[in-house]
């Protein structure tokens, strides 16, 4: 199944989810496309004038464009989402994920989606993060079962 | 052939800190299974380039020597890309400040990932008012 995964760049969400034969969508994914194109170049993303309005589908036109173009990256990985993991309060929130706003949305849709969602707390100490490991475990083990 | 018909995938391996292999032992493993891969040694682990099928079989092979301690996550730009490579632009490269804060809980999870314990995902229920007089007047 195709996970969605919240922060989008995490290496310890990504890593779990791949360990348990599912796909994370994750934001390097999105961003690969874009630098990889022959046309680029220009550092650092290859964001075009089409991003913002791509990101109209995902947020209103009185939305900050920043959040729009972060969304035409975003959005079209909460659309493939099947299921989805949220972690919330993690410490590295920016570089393409530090727009606290576009954070919000994202979460917001992935809630709104009607998927399977497991939301946790960023571990900060040995012992939340055993629970955290297991618990997603748990979940994506669930997500197998359901589908049979 | 454009790199959009053929897409070359990058992945960074992450050593835990309790890996029993080394950066410049990883990368030994990594050119001695002979794939046509770029392979750059870094601070962290390692950094693979190529086909996607080869980089998921060299993933999958060099897991295997500690499974527990060995990660791996995609990366959007090629080894040694101009716009973010530390050589060439000073200072740390994006993403290298998320990668060491992750890298403190790697011992956690490496450690909960050999010793699975049983949780629930469920909430624990809020107690009623009835069920709380009740045990109030116990005491």
């Amino acid at each position: 199944m195709k996970i969605a995964i919240f922060p989008p760049n995490s290496l310890i969400l990504a890593d779990l989810v791949e360990r348990r034969g599912h796909e994370p969508l994750v934001l390097q994914r999105e961003i690969r496309k874009r630098v990889s194109t022959p046309e680029i170049d220009s550092p650092p993303l290859n964001m075009t004038e089409e991003d913002p309005i791509k990101g109209l589908k995902y947020a209103a036109i009185e939305v900050p464009s920043g959040v729009r173009g972060r969304m035409a990256l975003l959005g079209p990985l909460i659309d493939e989402a099947d299921a989805a993991i949220i972690m919330e309060d993690a410490p590295f929130g920016f570089g393409c994920v530090g727009c606290a706003r576009t954070n919000e949305l994202c979460m917001f849709n992935l809630r709104k989606k009607n998927i399977p969602v497991l939301e946790l707390k960023y571990p900060t100490n040995r012992e939340e993060t055993q629970e955290v490991v297991n618990k997603i475990n748990v979940f994506l083990d669930s997500l197998e079962e359901n589908n049979g | 052939m454009s790199p959009l018909e053929n897409p070359k995938v990058t992945r960074m391996i992450i050593l835990g800190p309790s890996a029993n292999i080394s950066q410049s032992e990883l990368v030994r493993k990594l050119h001695m299974m002979e794939l046509p891969l770029t392979i750059k040694s870094t601070c962290y682990g390692a950094a693979v380039s190529g086909d996607e099928e080869i980089v998921k079989k060299a993933i999958e092979d060099v897991r295997a020597l500690d499974p527990y301690n060995i990660f791996s996550k995609d990366r959007g730009f090629p080894p040694g890309d101009p716009r973010r490579c530390r050589a060439k632009r000073g200072g740390a490269r994006e993403g290298f400040h998320q990668l060491e804060r992750e890298f403190e809980l790697l011992d956690a999870v490496s450690n909960a990932l050999e010793h699975p314990q049983k949780v629930s995902l469920k909430k624990a229920k809020k107690v009623s008012p009835e069920e709380f007089k009740e045990i109030a007047e116990e005491n």
